[in-house]
């Protein structure tokens, strides 16, 4: 028996001989960045995925984990990739306490079922997550990559959000943190760790959130600007006010066009300011009134509020943002910069500048009042003759974004840029700690080589 | 090494006058608000970052440990030099370096008391969240230690989910700095790393943290109970009703007796328990928030509802709050604080099972904590001279946990692990889990420099869970 028929006969033992593909053809559709697996395994249960992993580590075997794969272009070239461990089986919710506030499933489940299920207790539930790909993306995937979307101006991200965790480490030890209590100050916050690692200190197999009770009543305002100074103004006037958006996000005219959202607007208009609110009623209609009195200051061309259905399908459409893009432009390239929030307008501004000179065509989409901004540089069908100027494009825009404290991450490109861009940006004084980490947790270097910041 | 070489070593450093070495300084910082005493080799009070450096650097070449240490309001001996060693103590490095309005982020060193930032924002209408009950000299470099937790943190989170970076010195000396003013960062979250880890991974010389404008408007109401089951009740009443207000604090009887007795905060002495809710945020429909909050109250028996009509009843209703552990401390010479956190679904249950567990033991038991987090604050009163009672308070303080960790919770919800909780610690850990904590120490302290011997108990001599 060769060593691949012997590793395959032990994983098939391990998580049965349904939940083991080693056939050629399947594994072409789990490709990452042109590289195959030679296997992918199913584990339905957390000690399954421990033992699959001591066994990897025994034989220094790497191996990536995968959820329904909507972030598998993310981050550098994989080194090597033997196993891919798919979270899919692992899809239960495992303790729905919504009367503590608090729910736990595995890691496999997608959010939006999630959402469904907490809907429907009580007086209705919600986990307050709006990450990108609404329908598909995982709860493991989602927290393994720290996504997140406009709604965190008024919920936070994961670090806000996320109790507990189960977790296969490298050497197959299952380690648990946190638990169900909203303070836990019990031995280092492993949570935290876990939040945002890519898959590169093992499997984050089950996570315990806070939930919230969905909201009375929720409604969007769409303010359009014909100048970027004014929607920015705009933006920064309800940041420092009391009120309370729950997100507020600035457009410009090619990502209103490709949203896949129908809006009609005046050719004039490149800006749109949307803003969520959700609360008690009163506060929604007060702010709303509020809001466009401001606008009135800024030149606000049109101030339109939706509710409820259009409302959900406008932030659906905002949040999957990238879906529908990618069937206009297969080579787009997704860029996430984050800066200091005040610096926003200047940002943008030069942001268009600098696609501008370089004759790219791109949309953006800005969290106004966090400091996050996703650029989409659309390039057209043959990618090769404007290499280099892409490459170019993405330093230049890098070092903006530096300049203002921040950073520029390189979500998804095509191969042939990745090969020569570092995908994570400038790397950053607390690099040795974070190499130091890698090292220490997973010291035979199996979990996701190659793929996240610094190279590790 | 010879204790002289030290004292001239540190005294190159940071000047003669900022080295303490008599037996009252090695008395003094011997012992923090926990029960526990040690000794170190000395005291040092630096003023920058480089002297913090080049105090571990030299520590670290020499072999000696490093403790930090701001106002000694450590509730689980976290700062107690157990194994001696060099105490920085920050009271020297409390600047507010920036108040940057514009990017809703402060920059503050680690010796700034929590209420002097709070009183700092004010005039700029900006409010710091986390509201520790000792924030009058609690520092920033213990909030972020310990993870500080208060009243405020139900609606806003603890402290780890308001500092965003830090400047920190390694175990070496290194300075590295860790997240920043801006969000999402790439690489590891060694903020949220740090931020609770008891000062045993790094020593943080420079926070960044989160502000955000205060509240519109806010409304304070006090719930009156006859009995500590119904005031329970009630709390998990009001969060299953799905209202999460900004406060949701229970005092008992014994602990409104001592509030009375020193604050006067105007609570009835004949109650068994009272329940402090505060809701905050946009004025519109508060009220009649605070009118179902008063209508779930009263379903489960609350006697009576009052609200705060002024600012000046607000802020007597909240002295008898924050004065509660200090009013205690005047019943008998010493308390023991508990900080066992459970689903808040269990308080009812676990607050019976903690008055049964005094009663076991013959301790009085005052409670007064944060109800809506589900965190316990049971206090164990007691005269540590007498050396059998303070034999049962050990045994009570343990059981207590136990029983909070039975019923799905944790064994510290905002007080820290420390010197007392660890061997607690295998209530809700696995040998496996602790091995996992033991990988990050080594990452950041490999030599085991700073604040040996906390938090993470030995694997090894404890039998598996």
């Amino acid at each position: 028996m060769s060593k691949m028929d012997k590793l395959f006969s032990k994983l098939k033992e391990i998580v049965g001989e349904a939940n083991v593909i080693q056939d050629l053809d399947q594994l072409k559709g789990y490709t990452i960045d042109g590289k195959k697996p030679r296997f992918i395994v199913f584990p339905g249960k957390i000690e399954e995925v421990s033992r699959v992993v001591a066994l990897a580590n025994q034989q220094h075997l790497h191996i990536i984990p995968r959820g329904n794969g909507t972030k598998m272009e993310m981050g550098g070239i994989p080194k090597k990739m033997d196993i891919l461990l798919s979270t899919r089986r692992l899809n239960r919710i495992t303790d729905n306490d919504c009367e503590n506030l608090t729910l736990s499933a595995e890691c496999g489940i997608t959010l939006n079922e999630v959402q469904k299920s907490l809907a429907k207790i009580g007086k209705g539930y919600f986990l307050p997550l709006d990450p990108p790909f609404t329908e598909k993306a995982t709860l493991g995937g989602i927290i393994a990559t720290n996504s997140s979307g406009p709604k965190r101006l008024l919920y936070g991200t994961a670090r806000d959000l996320i109790i507990g965790t189960k977790s296969v480490f490298p050497n197959g030890d299952i380690v648990v943190s946190g638990g169900k209590t909203v303070k836990n100050v019990s031995g280092y916050d492993m949570c935290k760790l876990l939040i945002g690692s890519h898959g590169t200190l093992g499997v984050l197999c089950e996570m315990t959130f806070k939930l919230l009770p969905l909201p009375e009543k929720e409604a969007t305002l769409m303010l359009s600007f014909a100048k970027l100074e004014d929607a920015n103004g705009f933006a920064h006037q309800v940041r420092s006010s009391q009120l309370i958006p729950s997100a507020m996000e600035i457009l410009n005219a090619k990502a209103i066009q490709h949203m896949r959202y129908s809006m009609t607007i005046h050719s004039d208009l490149n800006y749109m300011v949307a803003v969520a609110l959700e609360g008690v009623t009163e506060s929604i209609d007060r702010q709303i009134a509020e809001m466009k009195e401001m606008g009135k200051k800024y030149g606000v061309f049109d101030a339109m509020s939706l509710d409820s259905g259009k409302h959900l399908a406008f932030w659906n459409a905002l949040r999957d943002f990238s879906l529908g893009l990618a069937e206009h432009y297969p080579n787009v390239v997704s860029l996430k910069s984050n800066f200091l929030i005040s610096r926003c307008g200047e940002i943008l501004r030069s942001y268009e500048t600098i696609t501008e000179e370089s004759g790219t065509d791109c949309a953006y989409i800005c969290h106004a009042g966090n400091g996050i901004l996703y650029t989409y540089l659309l390039t057209g069908k043959s990618l090769k003759s404007k290499l280099d100027t892409i490459v170019e494009l993405i330093g230049r825009l890098t070092t903006e974004a530096v300049k203002n404290e921040g950073n520029l991450v390189v979500e998804s490109s095509p191969l042939s840029i990745k090969k020569k861009v570092d995908v994570w940006g400038q790397s950053r004084s607390d690099h040795l700690v974070v190499r130091r980490l890698k090292e220490q947790i997973d010291p035979a270097g199996i979990f996701n080589v190659g793929r996240f910041v610094g190279g590790i | 090494m010879e204790h002289e070489k030290l004292i001239e070593e540190m005294t190159k450093i940071v000047g003669k006058e900022n080295v303490l070495s008599s037996e009252t300084d090695l008395l003094l910082y011997g012992y923090d608000a926990s029960l526990f005493r040690g000794r170190p080799d000395c005291i040092v009070l630096p003023n920058s970052t480089e002297e913090v450096s080049k105090i571990v650097k030299f520590a670290h070449q020499s072999g000696i440990h490093v403790i930090g240490r701001g106002s000694g309001t450590n509730l689980s001996g976290g700062t107690i030099p157990t194994q001696g060693g060099i105490i920085i103590h920050f009271s020297r490095m409390n600047r507010i370096l920036e108040i940057d309005i514009e990017n809703q982020r402060v920059v503050v060193e680690p010796g700034v008391f929590t209420l002097a930032l709070k009183n700092a924002l004010a005039r700029y209408g900006y409010v710091y969240q986390p509201d520790p009950a000792s924030e009058k000299v609690s520092t920033f470099g213990g909030n972020f230690g310990e993870n500080s937790g208060g009243p405020h943190c139900l609606k806003y989170g603890v402290t780890t989910n308001h500092i965003l970076g830090a400047e920190v010195v390694l175990y070496n000396g290194d300075v590295i700095q860790v997240g920043g003013k801006t969000l999402d960062n790439p690489g590891y979250d060694l903020t949220g790393v740090l931020v609770g880890s008891e000062g045993t991974l790094g020593m943080a010389t420079k926070l960044i943290l989160r502000i955000m404008p205060k509240p519109e408007a806010v409304k304070t109401m006090l719930a009156i109970y006859n009995s500590l089951e119904d005031a329970g009740r009630t709390v998990s009443a009001i969060i299953g009703d799905g209202i999460v207000p900004a406060t949701l604090e229970m005092l008992d009887k014994l602990t409104i007796k001592a509030v009375e007795e020193s604050v006067h905060a105007g609570f009835p002495l004949d109650a068994e328990a009272v329940l402090l809710i505060e809701l905050d945020g946009l004025k519109d429909g508060m009220e009649r928030l605070a009118e179902r909050i008063i209508e779930i109250c009263k379903k489960n028996n609350a006697r009576e509802v009052k609200a705060a009509k002024t600012e000046a009843e607000r802020m007597q209703l909240w002295a008898g709050r924050k004065g509660a552990f200090g009013a205690i401390a005047r019943l008998r010479p010493n308390y023991l604080v508990c900080d066992g956190t459970v689903p808040r679904t269990k308080l009812p249950e676990v607050l019976t099972k903690v008055m049964e567990v005094g009663k076991k033991y013959d301790l009085a038991i005052a409670n007064v904590f944060h109800a809506g987090d589900g965190n316990l604050h049971p206090l164990i009163l007691f005269d540590e001279r007498n050396e059998e009672e303070l034999r049962k308070v050990h045994l009570a303080g343990s059981e207590i946990m136990k029983l909070c960790a039975d019923a799905g919770g944790t064994i510290s919800g905002e007080h820290g692990i420390g010197t007392e909780k660890k061997k607690e610690m295998f209530f809700v850990f696995t040998p496996q889990d602790i091995g996992g904590m033991k990988k990050v120490k080594m990452a950041f302290d490999p030599e085991d420099v700073y604040n040996p011997g906390k938090v993470l108990p030995e694997v090894e001599k404890t039998p598996s869970a």
